[in-house]
């Protein structure tokens, strides 16, 4: 039975589970949604995902929602099959992975988020941007990548070989690259530079986004 | 060699580790810092947690940080061996569901909570700031909205997946505050997040908790 996502490709968390179905080998059909009301209908609340958000995956009759679990589960069920590791055996080594994902969550994400809002989605909306906004989320953004900057000394990847936490991170840190005027923050950092260039060298990333 | 646990009780994130350690059965030393301020040194950095933050765990040589990290990474090593209490299920399908609740608790539950936790609790205390009864009311009635969802999600159910898991553990801390400084109501207004509650205060771990944090915010 092949393995339905429900969800915006475009969409950030969308792209993390593509990135995973895509480094996984695995198909899958992506049912589209492109209009906000159509997941905060009662139905999707009470059948897809109880606080009306996407992604949404169905495989065969287990439903799951919210992009890191959803990967979390698709690594645990099929990365056997694969020729990847995304989240090794030992459990030292998986459990830096998952206090490399909190990192991406806690700190990573929420500065380059106020941006995109503001240079992305209100530009969109025809709204003004709010540059104080910008200015304050550059700045914090620029502290954690000093300190990303600093982990990732002597290593490709955040936990030395390649994970599921390098992964989460890149839909975000792309995103801010190639639709806002401030990707330099990435450039300005060599192991940082290197850090993302490799990613998006992988197969799966040009696959997802070349689609 | 003993589990050492970077952190103030007091600070529901350490809380959260602490009750996994109780739950677990796992006997540990609690190392508070000397101040708030000492999480900016530069040796905290280093060689605790490079953005400043606690709880910091050592398991002998090992290093973990942040909170839902070190709780995932104790139950995996240690659960099932002291006692048989088991916070991620095997099966991968439950494990998901799990995950997914896990997510739940970051995404919508949290957000609206730790606003309040700092505002009732830590804002005049700790950092000589009035709270801000504007940002209470938003923050309790999207918390109000979030614990909606809660209800129909606990229907016909004892914990979120069914059986007791980290999904339920990572929300006591936060709520044991919140709850207690004035914003009951949105607990015992809602029938089967009330038993829920209710459930979960009735653990060992969570009662011997939070008894702890009791005495630290009278003496303090």
């Amino acid at each position: 039975m092949v393995i339905k996502l429900i969800g915006y490709a475009q969409s950030l968390p969308t792209r993390r589970v593509i990135l995973t179905l895509n480094e996984l080998g695995l198909s899958y059909e992506l049912e589209a949604v492109t209009e906000i009301h159509t997941i905060k209908t009662d139905d999707f609340l009470a059948n897809k995902h109880a606080f009306g958000k996407i992604p949404v995956l169905c495989d065969g009759d287990f439903k799951i929602n919210e992009s890191r679990a959803i990967c979390r589960y698709l690594v645990s069920k099929y990365q056997k099959d694969a020729k990847i590791v995304l989240i090794p055996d030992d459990i030292n080594k998986v459990s830096l992975i998952e206090q490399y994902i909190s990192y991406e969550l806690s700190y990573f994400d929420p500065p380059l988020t106020k941006i995109l809002l503001q240079e992305v989605f209100n530009k969109r909306r025809g709204e003004p941007i709010d540059e104080a906004i910008v200015k304050q989320a550059r700045e914090e953004i620029e502290k954690v990548l000093d300190v990303y900057e600093k982990i990732l000394v002597g290593k490709d990847y955040l936990n030395g070989e390649y994970s599921l936490a390098d992964l989460f991170h890149f839909p975000c840190a792309h995103y801010v690259c190639t639709d806002t005027q401030q990707g330099d923050i990435f450039d300005t950092r060599p192991n940082v530079k290197r850090w993302l260039d490799n990613l998006r060298n992988r197969d799966a990333y040009k696959k997802t986004y070349a689609e | 060699m003993t589990i050492r646990l970077i952190g103030y009780s007091a600070s529901y994130p350490t809380l959260r580790v602490i009750i996994c350690l109780k739950e677990l059965g796992l006997p540990y030393e609690l190392e508070p810092p000397a101040s708030y301020q000492s999480l900016k040194d530069e040796d905290f950095i280093a060689n605790k947690h490079p953005f400043g933050k606690m709880p910091v765990l050592f398991d002998g040589d090992f290093r973990i940080t942040e909170s839902r990290a070190i709780c995932r990474y104790l139950a995996s090593k240690y659960q099932g061996k002291h006692n048989d209490i088991i916070l991620i299920p095997k099966d991968v399908h439950k494990a998901g569901l799990v995950d997914q609740f896990i997510s739940y608790e970051l995404s919508y539950y949290d957000p609206p909570l730790s606003k309040l936790v700092y505002q009732e609790k830590f804002a005049k205390k700790f950092f000589n700031k009035d709270p801000d009864p504007e940002i209470i009311k938003q923050a309790h009635e999207e918390l109000a909205k979030v614990l909606d969802v809660y209800e129909k999600l606990l229907e016909g159910k004892e914990y979120l997946n069914g059986e007791y898991s980290l999904a339920d553990l990572v929300l006591c801390p936060g709520t044991n505050y919140v709850y207690g400084a004035g914003h009951s109501d949105l607990w015992d207004n809602r029938p089967n997040v009330k038993n829920w509650w209710s459930r979960l205060c009735n653990r060992d771990a969570n009662k011997k908790s939070f008894e702890e944090i009791k005495s630290f915010w009278e003496n303090n």
